[in-house]
C-alpha cells in the first residue's frame, strides 16, 4: 500500500479549497490598483479631460504613445480650453503598462483599467485610437471593443487618479478625493494612507 | 478762453492755505484774491528779482543761489545751486523742466503756488534760465489740476504780452520761451525720468540710471535740469533779498522757509510756511500758530512725515525738527513736506491698505517686483482685514517687501520692543523708489501694530496633515 | 560680436572671484555669458536696447563704494569691477523677481506652445523659489487675441519684458504694438482696430521669453520636445538669412531665425517664417508627369510616368534639334551643386549657350562681374553712407532692411536715396530724392558733376549729397531694380558711371531671386561658364570634364523669348522657372510658349508655366535636399535635408545627374560627392572650397572671393517723355500672388491687392477721381482700372504693384521698350 502515500499529497489537496480559476471562462478579481488597457476620461458635462499636450507621449519610456494637439472649435468645443488632443493613439503591442502616462497627466485624463487581456488578428489593431480610449460620455464606462472581454465589475475603478504624487506634492490635498469631478464612474474610497472627505467633514 | 474761465474760476482764498504768524517768502501774496494776476504781482515787488539778475553776470546769480544753498523741494532735498552745476560742458542745448505734477499723497503745497502765484514761478523759472544759459523751458503741470493750468496759461500769456519772456526780455539780450505741458493724470511721472519721457510724448515710464541722469541726459537725450515748483519760486525772493538774508531763515544746513501740508486728525490743517529746520514736529501739530492740535483731543497714533512714501512715524518722535538730515537718521524723511496725522481712532491696517492700495494703482507696469508686489501686497492686506488672513501672511507681506527693497527697511525707533531706528534711504530692486515706498506703510504698521495684524488674522486651524491629527484624535 | 579683445582696451572684472577680460563698454550680462557664467534674463536681448524692465538679472556688483544689487543688463563693465552672481542677496533678489513674474502667470504650459522651450520655465528651474505663496486669485485676460494675421497674444502669459514691443519699435520700425494701461493690469495689446501689421511680426513670436505670442501656423501642430531641427539657409531670398528647420514626424513644422552676426541676426521676415507651410502642401508635384499622346491634336493633359520613361523623353526632345534651337531658363531655386551639373548639361553636353537664370527682372551678369564686391557689413560700417539706387529693401529683401534700417539709425550710416518712388526706408534718408524714372544715369552724372537735364530742385539736392560723399571713405551702393517696367541698364548705366566717379566705393546687387548669385557663380547666363569667366577663358579648364563648350554667346531670357515667336526655339526647359507669372511681358512668353515644341519643367508646383509643360519633373526643395547657397553677398552656407520629398519627387541635383546618365552615358559625375569635387576643380572661384563639406560650416558662411571684370556698355537712349503721357513704374510688394504665397495658409491673404496709383495732382488735371473707371493705354494693350490718388507718387508717373489681384498690368509691358509711357483715357 506503500504507493497510496504517493498519492497522499494529492488527496489532501482535494478536499483542499481551489486556488485556480478556470480561466477564461472565470476571471478573478482585480486589485484595485492594476494596471490595464487605457481609457480617457470626460468630464460630467461630457467634455474630454484630454488637452492633447503630449506629456505623457513626453514620458512613455516604451514610445507607445502618439499625440496631436489642435485648436479647440470655438463652436462646439471638445475639450475645456484652447486646446484638445485631436490624435490619440496608444500602441498596446509596445505598451508596459508602467503607469507613467498617467502619472504625468496633468488633467487626469488617461488612467487605466483592469483589463489586461489583449488579443489582436492583425498588428493595426493593437493601436488604439482616441475613439476607441475615450470612455462613453453618458454613463463613464470604458468603450468595450468588439474583440475585448469585459466582465461584470471589470469596467469598474476606470476613472480617477492612480498618481502616486498627490498634485502639487501638497500635502493639504490630502482627503480630498481628486476623482470626484469627473463623469462619476468609479468613484471610490480613500486608500490606505489617506483620509477620507467624508470623515473630515465629520470631524469639522 | 482764458479770460472767461478767470472770471468763472476765481477764487478768493486760495483753498487750503492757512494764514499765520512767521516769515513768509513765497506766500506773502497769498493773501490778496487777486494775487495771481500780473498787475498785483508787479504792485508787490514782482519781476523785481529778475531784474536784479539780469543786472549781473548769469555766473553771479547762480553764486547767490549756491550761496543760499536752497535746497530742493521735491523729496530729495539736493542744493539747487549744486545740480544746475551738473550739466556736462560743452553741450548744447540744454533745458530747464519744472516739475509741478505734484501727486504724492497728502501734499498740496505746489498747487497751491500755481494757482495763487504762477508769477513767482514764472520768474523763477526766468532767473534759473539766467544763471544757466538756456533758453527753452518747460513747465510740467499735473493733468488733474486745471484751476493750475488755467492760471499758469494766463499768466504766461500775460508774461509774454508783458516781455517778460520771449525775445530780448526787458530789452537785454537774454530770450526765453516757457511751455506749459500737462500731464495724463500719473503719479510716476513725478519721477523725473519718468516726467522727461512723458513729455517727449512716451508712456511715463522711469528711465535706468545711469546712464540716464537728467543732468546729464535728459530731455531729448540733452542735458535737463529738472527743479521743483516750490524750488524755483524761492529764487526770486533770494535775488531781491541776497542770499544772506535767506540764511537769515531756518538752521545752518536748512536755510529758509518750507511749505508742509499737513491734513488728517487736526484741527486745523492746511499748507503752512515753516522756518525751515527749527521748527518741531510737536510745534506744527499743536502750537497755536499752526495745527493747534488733534481732533477731539484725542491722542495721536502715528504721523506720515513726508508723503506716502515716508515710512511713519509716532509719538516718540515728535520732538525731531523739521529738517531733512535728522528725520532721515530717524529712519522716514520730510519728503514732499507732506503730513498726514493720524490718532488714536485710526485702524493701522486700514491705513496701511490705503496708503499700499494707492502705490499698487500708481505702479507704471515697468519693473516686476512693483507691478506685481504692490498689488500682492494690496491683496494680502485686504485678505487680513476681510476676514481671511493666516498667520504666515505677516511674514510673508515682511518678505514680499524685503524682494522689492532688499535689506533693512528704514523705521523710526520702537524703544518698548527695543528696535533701533533704520536710516533713511531705502535699498530698492526697482528702478525708482515707488516699488520700495510701497513698502514703507507696510514695514511701520507691522513693526508698530503687529498685535492689530494679529487680531485680524482668523485663527483657524490649519488644515489637518491626516496621520499625525489621526494619532492625536485616538 | 566676438571681435578680439585687444590689450590696451579691455577691461578686467571679477566674476564670482574669477578674473575676467571685458570689452569696454560691454554690458555686464554680457561680458558674464561670454565667460561662462549666464545671468538669468526676460527682457534683455542682444540685439536690442536694454531696457532694464524685468530686473531678473539683478546680481551684487561692487564698483568701489560697496556691493549692490543692480541689473547687470544695464550696467556697462568697468575695471576692477566685482560681480558677485551667487551671493546670498543676488539669489535672493532672483529668487524674488521669479516669484513676482510667477504669480500672475496661468502656468497653463500643458497648452502652451512654448512649453518645453519656455526661458521662464527654464529660469524658474534653474533659479525660481520652488514654491509659490501666492494664493490669492490671479490675473486673467480673454485667452488669445489676434494682433494681425498670424500671431496671437495671450495677455495672461506675458510678463511684460518689452522685447516685442521694443522689437517692433526699435527694429522692424513698425511701433504697432505697446503696453497700454498700467500698475497691475499693464498689457500688451494693439492700437485700437489697428492690427500689427509689420512685416516682422512672426520675430516677436520667436523671442518672446513665454508662451504669450505664438504663430498662428505653429499653434499646436507640436510640442517642442517633438522637434527635430537642423540648421539651414532660407531660400527664399537673396540674403540667404541662417534659419532652423524644425520638423516632427517628417513634416516641417516651423523655421526659425538663426543669430548669424554677418547676415540675419537672427531676424526673418514673415514671409520666410511662415513659406514652409507651402513646401507640404498637398498640391505639390510628387512625380513626373508627361502629357498624353493619345489626346494629340486637343488640349494637352498631362498623366503621370515612370522617371524613366520622362528621362527618355527628355533625352529624345534634346536630340531631336540642334543645340542652338534649345534654351534654358531659370535655376535660381536651385543649390550651387545643382546648378552647376545644370549648366554643365546645357553648356557641356548638350552645348547650347542660350541659358539664362533671369527672367529680365535682374542686372546683366556681365555688369554685375564688373563692380565692386561688397558685403551686408560693409555696406553697414558705422559711419558710411549708403547710395540706394534702386528697389525697396523693405519689400524685397526684409532681413537687408532690417540690417540698413540698424546702420541709420544706431550706427550713423547716411542714406541718400536715388529712387523714383518713396520706399520703406524714404523717412530715414539723411536725402530721399525721387529720380523721374529712367534718369538714374542723369542723376549720377549731376552727382559726379556732369551736366545732367534734370530739374533744379533735384539737381539743388544732390550738390548737397556731394558734399556727403566728399567727406566720406566708406561709400556703399545698393542697386535693384527701380521699376519693373523699365530695362535694367538705366540703372546699370547708373551704376557703372558711379564706379568711375567712386572707384573705392562697393556695391551690393539687390538681386532677389533666392540663390542667384550662385547661378550666376555656376554660369547659368548667357556668355559665362563656372567660376565667373567667359567662354574664352573658361574653356580650357573644362575640357577634361565636359564634353564640349559654347563658342558664341547665346541669348538672354528676353532674347529668347523673342526668338521663339520666330520659330528659332524648340526646346525650353524651365528651371524652377514661371515666367508666365514672373517675366514682365506675359504676352511674349504666351507666344513663345504657344510656338515651342517641347517645354520642360522642372519644378515643385503646378504652376502656369508648368501647366504648359511636355515633360514636368518634380523636384524637391529646400527643406528636402542637401546642399549649399550663395547668397548676395557670394557667401556660402548649407542647405540641409529635414524631410523627405513627397511621392518620388527628386533633388534637382540627382535629376540632372540621371540626365547626365541618360545624355551622356558613363560621362562624370555620378555621385554627389564627385559631383562636388568637380565644381572645385573647374571653377577658379570655388577652388578652395570643399562642397561636400558644407554642412561644416558655421553659421557665418564663407564669403567666397569674386574678383571683378571689366566690361563695355553701350548706352541706351531713353526716349523722352512725351507730354500727356505717364511713365509706368511697376514695383514688388513683400506680398503678392507667388506660387509658394498662394500655397501656404498664413501667407495668401496678405497680398494688399492691385493698388494703381498717380499723383492727385495729375489726376485732377485730367479730371479724374478715385471713382472714375479709366483705360491706361500702353503700346501692346490697355487694362481698365481706378486710380489711387497717392502724393508720394512723382508727378508723371504711374505706379503699380507687382502680381497682384485686380487688373494685369502686364499687359501694359512691352519688354523691346526701355521705358513704357501710357496714356490715360477717361471712360
Amino acid at each position: 500500500m506503500s504507493y497510496l502515500k504517493g498519492f497522499l499529497v494529492t488527496f489532501r489537496q482535494i478536499f483542499q479549497k481551489r486556488v485556480t480559476t478556470p480561466y477564461p471562462s472565470q476571471k478573478r478579481a482585480k486589485p484595485e490598483r492594476l494596471h490595464g488597457r487605457h481609457v480617457l476620461g470626460r468630464y460630467e458635462d461630457g467634455m474630454e479631460k484630454c488637452i492633447g499636450c503630449e506629456l505623457c507621449a513626453g514620458v512613455c519610456p516604451a514610445n507607445c504613445i502618439y499625440v496631436r494637439g489642435a485648436d479647440n472649435p470655438i463652436e462646439n468645443p471638445v475639450s475645456p480650453g484652447e486646446r484638445y488632443g485631436f490624435v490619440y493613439e496608444i500602441n498596446y503591442l509596445r505598451c508596459i503598462h508602467c503607469d507613467l502616462c498617467v502619472e504625468a497627466c496633468p488633467t487626469g485624463a488617461i488612467t487605466e483599467s483592469k483589463m489586461f487581456e489583449f488579443s489582436f488578428t492583425n498588428r493595426n489593431d493593437a493601436i488604439y485610437t482616441r475613439e476607441e480610449l475615450l470612455v462613453d460620455s453618458e454613463s463613464g464606462k470604458p468603450k468595450q471593443l468588439p474583440w475585448e472581454d469585459w466582465r461584470e465589475g471589470e469596467d469598474l475603478n476606470t476613472s480617477g487618479w492612480l498618481r502616486a504624487t498627490s498634485p502639487n506634492g501638497d500635502a493639504s490635498y490630502e482627503g480630498q478625493i481628486a476623482w470626484s469631478g469627473d463623469l462619476g464612474y468609479g468613484i471610490r474610497k480613500a486608500e490606505i494612507g489617506q483620509s477620507d472627505t467624508e470623515t473630515l467633514e465629520e470631524e469639522q | 478762453m482764458v479770460e472767461s474761465s478767470l472770471q468763472t474760476g476765481y477764487v478768493k482764498h486760495a483753498p487750503g492755505f492757512v494764514e499765520n504768524e512767521g516769515p513768509k517768502l513765497i506766500t506773502s501774496r497769498f493773501k490778496h484774491a487777486d494775487s495771481f494776476t500780473l498787475d498785483k504781482y508787479l504792485s508787490t515787488g514782482g519781476y523785481e528779482g529778475l531784474k536784479s539778475s539780469l543786472n549781473r553776470s548769469p555766473g553771479q546769480v547762480h553764486d547767490e543761489v549756491r550761496e543760499a544753498s536752497l535746497l530742493g523741494r521735491g523729496g530729495a532735498g539736493f542744493p539747487a545751486g549744486i545740480k544746475w552745476g551738473f550739466p556736462p560742458e560743452g553741450v548744447w542745448p540744454r533745458y530747464l523742466v519744472v516739475n509741478g505734477d505734484e501727486s504724492e499723497i497728502g501734499t498740496y503745497k505746489d498747487r497751491l503756488l500755481m494757482e495763487r502765484d504762477p508769477h513767482q514761478l514764472i520768474e523763477g523759472v526766468l532767473i534759473a534760465c539766467y544763471a544757466l544759459g538756456l533758453s527753452q523751458a518747460f513747465l510740467y503741470v499735473r493733468g488733474e489740476m486745471a484751476l493750475a493750468q488755467e492760471r499758469i496759461a494766463l499768466a504766461l500769456d500775460e508774461a509774454y504780452e508783458a516781455g517778460y519772456i520771449g525775445k530780448n526780455i526787458l530789452d537785454t539780450k537774454f530770450s526765453v520761451d516757457v511751455v506749459m505741458h500737462w500731464g495724463a493724470g500719473a503719479y510716476i511721472v513725478g519721477e523725473e525720468t519718468a516726467l522727461i519721457e512723458s513729455l517727449e510724448g512716451k508712456r511715463g515710464m522711469p528711465r535706468l540710471k545711469p546712464p540716464y541722469f537728467p543732468a546729464a541726459i535728459g530731455l531729448y537725450g540733452k542735458p535737463t535740469i529738472v527743479n521743483n515748483v516750490e524750488t524755483l519760486s524761492n529764487l526770486p525772493w533770494i535775488l531781491n533779498n541776497g542770499a544772506s538774508a535767506y540764511k537769515g531763515f531756518g538752521s545752518e544746513s536748512s536755510p529758509g522757509t518750507r511749505m508742509f501740508a499737513i491734513s488728517g486728525h487736526v484741527k486745523r490743517p492746511g499748507v503752512y510756511e515753516v522756518e525751515h529746520g527749527v521748527t518741531t514736529f510737536r510745534e506744527l501739530f499743536y502750537g497755536d500758530n499752526f495745527c493747534r492740535g488733534i481732533r477731539d483731543d484725542n491722542e495721536l497714533k502715528m504721523f506720515i512725515p513726508g508723503g506716502g512714501s515716508a515710512p511713519w512715524f509716532f509719538q516718540e518722535q515728535l520732538d525731531l525738527p523739521l529738517e531733512a538730515s535728522a528725520v532721515g537718521a530717524a529712519g522716514s524723511m520730510l519728503g514732499s513736506g507732506a503730513m498726514v496725522v493720524m490718532d488714536e481712532t485710526t485702524d493701522a491696517v486700514k491705513a496701511c491698505l490705503s496708503v499700499v492700495r494707492f502705490f499698487a494703482r500708481e505702479s507704471c507696469g515697468k519693473c516686476s517686483p512693483c507691478r506685481e508686489g504692490t498689488t500682492w501686497e494690496e491683496k494680502i492686506l485686504q485678505r487680513i482685514l476681510d476676514g481671511d488672513g493666516r498667520p504666515s501672511d505677516i511674514d510673508l507681506l515682511l518678505d514680499i517687501g524685503d524682494n522689492i527693497s532688499p535689506g533693512p527697511y528704514p523705521a523710526a525707533a520702537f524703544s518698548d520692543e527695543g528696535l533701533d531706528a533704520v536710516p533713511f534711504p531705502p535699498s530698492q530692486t526697482t528702478i525708482c523708489p515707488l516699488g520700495p515706498s510701497s513698502v514703507a506703510p507696510i514695514v511701520s504698521a507691522i513693526r508698530r501694530f503687529r498685535n492689530e495684524f494679529d487680531s485680524l488674522i482668523t485663527r483657524r486651524d490649519p488644515i489637518p496633515l491626516s496621520l499625525e491629527v489621526e494619532k492625536v484624535v485616538t | 560680436m566676438t571681435d578680439i579683445t585687444s590689450a590696451e582696451t579691455a577691461v578686467s572684472i571679477t566674476v564670482d572671484g574669477k578674473k575676467v577680460t571685458a570689452k569696454p563698454g560691454e554690458l555686464l550680462i554680457d561680458a558674464c555669458e561670454r565667460n561662462g557664467t549666464y545671468i538669468p534674463r526676460f527682457c534683455h536681448h542682444s540685439r536690442m536696447q536694454p531696457v532694464g524692465m524685468c530686473r531678473m538679472c539683478l546680481v551684487e556688483i561692487d564698483t568701489g563704494r560697496g556691493p549692490a544689487l543692480q541689473p547687470s543688463c544695464m550696467i556697462e563693465c568697468s575695471n576692477e569691477m566685482v560681480v558677485d552672481t551667487q551671493s546670498k542677496k543676488t539669489i535672493k533678489a532672483q529668487e524674488g523677481v521669479l516669484e513676482f513674474l510667477l504669480i500672475n502667470h496661468p502656468l497653463d504650459c500643458p497648452i502652451c506652445d512654448k512649453g518645453g522651450e519656455c526661458p521662464l520655465q527654464d529660469q524658474t528651474m534653474a533659479f525660481g523659489p520652488g514654491e509659490s505663496r501666492f494664493i490669492e486669485e490671479k490675473r486673467t485676460y480673454r485667452k488669445p487675441i489676434p494682433v494681425n494675421e498670424n500671431v496671437f497674444l495671450d495677455r495672461e502669459r506675458c510678463v511684460l519684458c518689452d522685447r516685442c514691443t521694443r522689437f517692433a519699435d526699435q527694429v522692424a520700425g513698425d511701433s504697432l504694438i505697446h503696453f497700454i494701461d498700467r500698475g497691475n493690469k499693464t498689457q500688451v495689446n494693439t492700437y485700437p482696430d489697428q492690427p500689427f501689421s509689420s512685416y516682422f511680426s512672426g520675430n516677436t513670436v520667436q523671442i518672446c521669453p513665454v508662451g504669450a505670442l505664438t504663430a498662428a501656423p505653429f499653434r499646436f501642430k507640436a510640442r517642442p520636445w517633438d522637434l527635430t531641427e537642423v540648421e539651414s539657409t532660407s531660400t527664399f531670398d537673396s540674403v540667404g538669412n541662417r534659419i532652423s528647420v524644425q520638423e516632427s514626424r517628417d513634416r516641417v513644422l516651423r523655421f526659425t531665425g538663426v543669430d548669424s552676426d554677418s547676415v540675419n541676426w537672427g531676424w526673418l521676415t514673415d514671409k520666410e517664417r511662415f513659406i514652409f507651410e507651402a513646401y507640404s502642401n498637398e498640391n505639390r508635384l510628387s512625380g513626373p508627369l508627361t502629357t498624353n499622346e493619345v489626346a494629340e491634336g486637343s488640349q494637352k493633359h498631362a498623366v503621370a510616368t515612370s522617371w524613366s520613361e520622362a528621362y527618355e523623353k527628355f533625352v529624345k526632345a534634346i536630340n531631336e534639334t540642334t543645340p542652338e534651337r534649345i534654351a534654358v531658363i531659370g535655376g535660381s531655386r536651385l543649390t550651387n551643386e545643382a546648378q552647376y551639373i545644370w549648366s554643365k548639361i546645357a553648356k557641356g553636353i548638350i552645348g547650347t549657350d542660350n541659358v539664362d537664370a533671369q527672367l529680365d527682372d535682374g542686372f546683366s551678369p556681365e555688369v554685375l562681374l564688373s563692380l565692386n564686391p561688397s558685403t551686408i557689413d560693409k555696406t553697414c560700417k558705422p559711419g558710411g553712407v549708403i547710395i540706394l539706387l534702386g528697389a525697396d529693401p523693405k519689400e524685397e529683401l526684409g532681413a537687408l532692411y532690417l540690417r540698413l534700417r540698424h546702420a541709420i539709425l544706431q550706427d550713423q550710416c547716411k542714406l541718400i536715396e536715388l529712387t523714383p518712388t518713396k520706399t520703406g526706408l524714404s523717412q530715414l534718408a539723411t536725402h530721399s530724392i525721387r529720380v523721374p524714372p529712367g534718369k538714374t544715369l542723369e542723376a549720377v552724372k549731376a552727382l559726379s558733376g556732369e551736366p545732367s537735364e534734370l530739374e533744379d530742385d533735384i539737381l539743388k539736392e544732390l550738390t548737397k549729397v556731394q558734399k556727403i560723399i566728399k567727406n566720406n571713405d566708406s561709400i556703399s551702393v545698393l542697386l535693384g531694380r527701380t521699376s519693373l517696367a523699365e530695362t535694367s541698364s538705366i540703372v546699370e548705366e547708373g551704376a557703372i558711371k558711379l564706379q568711375e566717379y567712386l572707384p573705392k566705393a562697393s556695391f551690393l546687387p539687390l538681386l532677389r531671386r533666392g540663390n542667384i548669385n550662385g547661378a550666376i557663380d555656376m554660369g547659368l547666363s548667357p556668355g559665362l561658364l563656372p567660376g565667373r569667366c567667359d567662354l574664352e577663358e573658361g574653356s580650357d579648364k573644362l575640357q577634361n570634364y565636359w564634353p564640349t563648350c559654347p563658342t558664341h554667346k547665346g541669348f538672354k531670357t528676353k532674347e529668347m523669348f523673342e526668338a521663339a515667336t520666330d520659330g528659332q526655339i524648340d526646346v525650353l526647359i524651365l528651371l524652377a522657372a514661371d515666367p508666365i507669372m514672373d517675366f514682365p511681358d506675359s504676352q511674349l512668353v504666351q507666344e513663345a510658349l504657344d510656338r515651342i515644341e517641347t517645354v520642360i519643367a522642372v519644378d515643385i508646383f503646378a504652376t502656369d508655366s508648368v501647366l504648359q509643360a511636355d515633360i514636368v519633373l518634380a523636384a524637391a526643395t529646400a527643406t528636402e535636399i542637401e546642399g549649399s547657397f550663395t547668397n548676395l553677398e557670394g557667401r556660402i552656407s548649407p542647405i540641409r535635408k529635414s524631410v523627405t520629398p513627397p511621392g518620388t519627387a527628386r533633388p534637382d541635383w540627382m535629376i540632372a545627374l540621371d540626365l547626365v546618365q541618360y545624355l551622356v552615358p558613363n560621362l562624370g559625375p555620378s555621385t554627389f560627392k564627385e559631383l562636388c569635387e568637380e565644381i572645385s576643380l573647374v571653377s577658379g572661384i570655388h577652388k578652395d572650397f570643399d562642397f561636400s563639406k558644407v554642412e561644416q560650416i558655421d553659421k557665418e558662411g564663407v564669403v567666397l572671393n569674386r574678383g571683378k571684370n571689366k566690361t563695355q556698355t553701350s548706352l541706351i537712349k531713353i526716349p523722352k517723355q512725351k507730354a500727356n503721357s505717364f511713365r509706368l513704374v511697376v514695383t514688388r510688394s513683400m506680398y503678392d500672388k507667388g506660387v509658394l504665397s498662394a500655397h501656404s495658409s498664413a501667407l495668401k491673404g496678405l497680398a494688399p491687392g492691385s493698388r494703381i496709383k498717380a499723383n492727385p495732382k495729375d489726376m485732377e488735371k485730367l479730371g479724374i477721381t478715385s471713382d472714375s473707371t479709366v483705360r491706361l493705354i500702353g503700346l501692346k494693350g490697355e487694362i481698365q482700372t481706378r486710380l489711387t490718388p497717392d502724393p508720394e507718387t512723382t508727378r508723371g508717373t504711374i505706379h503699380a504693384l507687382w502680381n497682384q489681384d485686380g487688373p494685369d498690368i502686364r499687359k501694359l509691358i512691352d519688354s523691346s521698350l526701355p521705358v513704357n509711357d501710357l496714356k490715360i483715357e477717361k471712360i
